[in-house]
């Protein structure tokens, strides 16, 4: 019962009233980034990781698991009721969700997506609570080379997994890693890049380059290309779920559930795959044959109730790899990682033991985090409404502002506000040539520790790279990262096989 | 349909309109692998007890940005990038991008000067200048629409800075040292 009374500490800790205040504007905050369009999880926390400067440890990371967690409630909110989803991980619910809202089933829709989020953001902090302990307690047997390896196979995943154009995707992870790159080389202390800027010796900012690339990036896109597109909304019907829906629901959201927390265990990133199985899944599990006609026509409430919940799944899960391993598998998480590293904390298997109070208090504000988030999008979602009022103009132009607190509060340096521009335009050509930027985020925050942990590797192995093929866990991690690459494309040419074979 | 596609991989295919914006992608990332590799010559191999110095991931980095820079060249010659995603969005309309792009590097250049707030003050203007052109709103000049511009300038930019910096502690340079402007 050692979790159990862990927990208990954590709750003690989260409940105090400061960090219950802290929880609360979060998961505000958080669910207005979801909802207003341009903006994401991921820039928001950006944005104020000048915070952890001053405010405790504990305070913030509540502050930003809130944001994390409001952002995929916020999310679906508008992917439902605009026909632009907020975020990329609501794209699926969009699909369904959008059909819905036009056959006058908004708020059906809208009742699932929370009740949803709420079931598998709970279920899946469960899961977190009982099994986190246990992957640190296994995790203190990893040493460098495997760390090394695990870094080697979020790379891969994050580049050539995710997304289409496997160039591409790797392209976007080098020059992530060449960001990495530049400042003092941390084991020798040499300048790297730096190009006798003084500035840089200190390395470029992760703020920078999450705020460049999706929030300048962002706007500099929607005035270049995006300024006549015009958006429709759909009209808020009274959010409430009849038997049927209620019927119909329920097993989609545990579906959605069960494809999401694995996915976000594994170093894999994104919630496109499970909220796209899910979706796939729902479709083909359907078997009233009312219910699969309105898949694709007037909207069934599956395809909205499974991505939402395997969305929220994939996100709290993905804290287990964040908090016992240090491998942040998103744009959201690399930040969180990012925000940990400003207190001078590593995330990692030690992290249980020697920050306890902490870990615990944020495992126990997600609890509260989720029943707040409950509340404040089912009863109140007709104020986050309004929010898609705000005329684009303004917004975009608004969002300017905080960018350049997130990037000049962070060192009070107008050189990085000159740098900012430049990640920017870097941004809108990567989005424009269709370019991820994931890679690009998670290869700057994870190139440096995946150098020192080769390096330590390499030291063990007295100099030798054998190291990696003499320990029975590095071996299977290679098989692994080989499995990964190699088997989505074999899967793809048999399918191009059999697509050409005449039936 | 493989009938089709067969059938016209024989003639040779027509150079899309993107071919010039995709080689230019290509040979920008060619040059920055190389431009790294350029400033990896710099950097010591001293590798301690490590036997792996600190040149090697630079080394690495730019050896795979080159060739990565080659093939998308190659790709943006024969065709085209592969499985690429239409880009969302209208033509370019670059007045605006101008206008947003001072608005940022205005506020680069003037934040230690002006203060935050007049300086975001400007920014903001100008971005907004920009998008509403960019939205083809034929009142974006009046100087209703500035008067009211700067005002919602204003109205963001203030708060932000007073709870930035007395609430959070952040330092954020200021007009004058009243610690309001």
């Amino acid at each position: 019962m050692d979790i159990l009374n862990a927990l208990l500490h954590g709750f003690a800790l989260a409940i105090t009233p400061a960090n219950l205040v802290w929880c609360l504007v979060g998961c505000a905050l958080g669910t207005a980034v979801g909802v207003l369009p341009g903006i994401g999880p991921a820039v928001a926390v950006a944005m104020l990781l000048p915070i952890t400067a001053k405010v405790d440890v504990t305070a913030s990371m509540i502050f930003f698991a809130g944001i994390y967690y409001g952002a995929m409630y916020g999310g679906s909110t508008t992917s439902i009721l605009l026909n632009t989803p907020g975020e990329t991980a609501s794209m699926v619910t969009a699909m369904e969700g959008n059909k819905m809202a036009k056959s006058g089933r908004a708020g059906a829709a809208l009742a699932t997506a929370a009740i949803g989020s709420f079931v598998a953001g709970t279920i899946a902090t469960v899961i977190v609570t009982l099994f986190a302990p246990y992957v640190a307690d296994f995790a203190v047997k990893l040493g460098p080379p495997e760390y090394f390896l695990l870094m080697m196979l979020a790379f891969t995943t994050v580049s050539a997994v995710l997304g289409k154009s496997t160039l591409r995707g790797m392209t976007a992870l080098f020059v992530g890693l060449a960001m990495g790159c530049v400042g003092l080389d941390q084991i020798s202390g040499q300048g790297r890049y730096t190009g006798g800027v003084p500035e840089l010796l200190d390395g470029i900012e992760i703020v920078l380059v999450a705020v460049g690339l999706f929030a300048v990036a962002e706007v500099l896109y929607a005035v270049l290309f995006e300024g006549r597109v015009v958006e429709t909304e759909n009209k808020l019907s009274r959010v409430h779920m009849t038997k049927r829906d209620w019927r119909r629901s329920v097993p989609a959201w545990l579906r959605g559930t069960a494809i999401g927390v694995p996915f976000g265990c594994i170093p894999a990133g994104g919630t496109e795959i499970p909220t796209f199985l899910s979706y796939a899944s729902e479709k083909k599990l359907v078997k009233d044959p009312q219910d699969k006609a309105e898949f694709g026509t007037k909207g069934a409430i599956e395809g909205v109730a499974g991505p939402e919940a395997a969305n929220n799944a994939t996100v709290t899960a993905a804290l287990i790899p964040l908090l016992t391993l240090g491998i942040p598998t998103s744009n959201t998480t690399a930040i969180l990682l990012g925000a940990f590293q400003n207190y001078g904390i590593q995330p990692g298997p030690q992290l249980f033991t020697t920050s306890a109070a902490l870990v615990w208090a944020l495992i126990a504000s997600l609890y509260i985090g989720n029943v707040m988030l409950l509340v404040l999008n089912l009863p109140m979602v007709g104020l986050w409404v309004k929010l898609l009022k705000i005329p684009k103009p303004q917004l975009y132009a608004g969002i300017l502002i905080f960018a350049t607190v997130g990037a000049y509060g962070m060192r009070q340096s107008a050189f990085d506000l000159f740098l900012l521009y430049g990640i920017g335009v870097l941004g809108v050509l990567m989005r424009r040539f269709d370019f991820p930027t994931a890679p690009v985020v998670v290869g700057m925050i994870l190139g440096p520790l995946a150098e020192a942990q080769l390096r330590n590797a390499v030291s063990i192995g007295e100099g030798s790279a054998a190291v990696f093929v003499q320990r029975p866990m590095s071996i299977a991690l290679i098989v692994i990262i080989v499995a990964v690459l190699v088997l989505p494309r074999l899967a793809k040419r048999m399918s191009q096989r059999k697509a050409l074979q005449p039936a | 349909m493989s009938n089709n596609s067969e059938f016209a991989s024989l003639e040779p295919p027509a150079p899309p309109a993107s071919a010039l914006p995709q080689t230019l992608v290509g040979l920008g990332v060619l040059l920055t692998g190389l431009a790294l590799a350029w400033g990896a010559i710099g950097i010591s191999s001293e590798a301690g007890y490590g036997g792996v110095g600190p040149n090697f991931l630079p080394w690495l980095v730019s050896v795979a940005l080159t060739i990565c820079g080659a093939w998308i060249l190659w790709e943006a010659r024969t065709g085209g990038f592969r499985e690429l995603e239409a880009p969302s969005g209208d033509k370019a309309y670059w007045p605006g991008f101008v206008w947003v792009s001072a608005g940022l590097l205005l506020n680069a250049a003037l934040i230690t000067t002006l203060g935050f707030i007049l300086s975001c003050t400007l920014c903001y203007l100008l971005a907004v200048q920009g998008l509403r052109r960019a939205n083809g709103q034929a009142a974006a000049n009046s100087p209703r629409t500035w008067i009211v511009d700067i005002v919602t300038g204003l109205v963001i930019s203030a708060p932000v800075y007073w709870m930035f910096t007395k609430f959070l502690a952040i330092n954020l340079p200021g007009l004058t040292n009243s610690g309001w402007l």
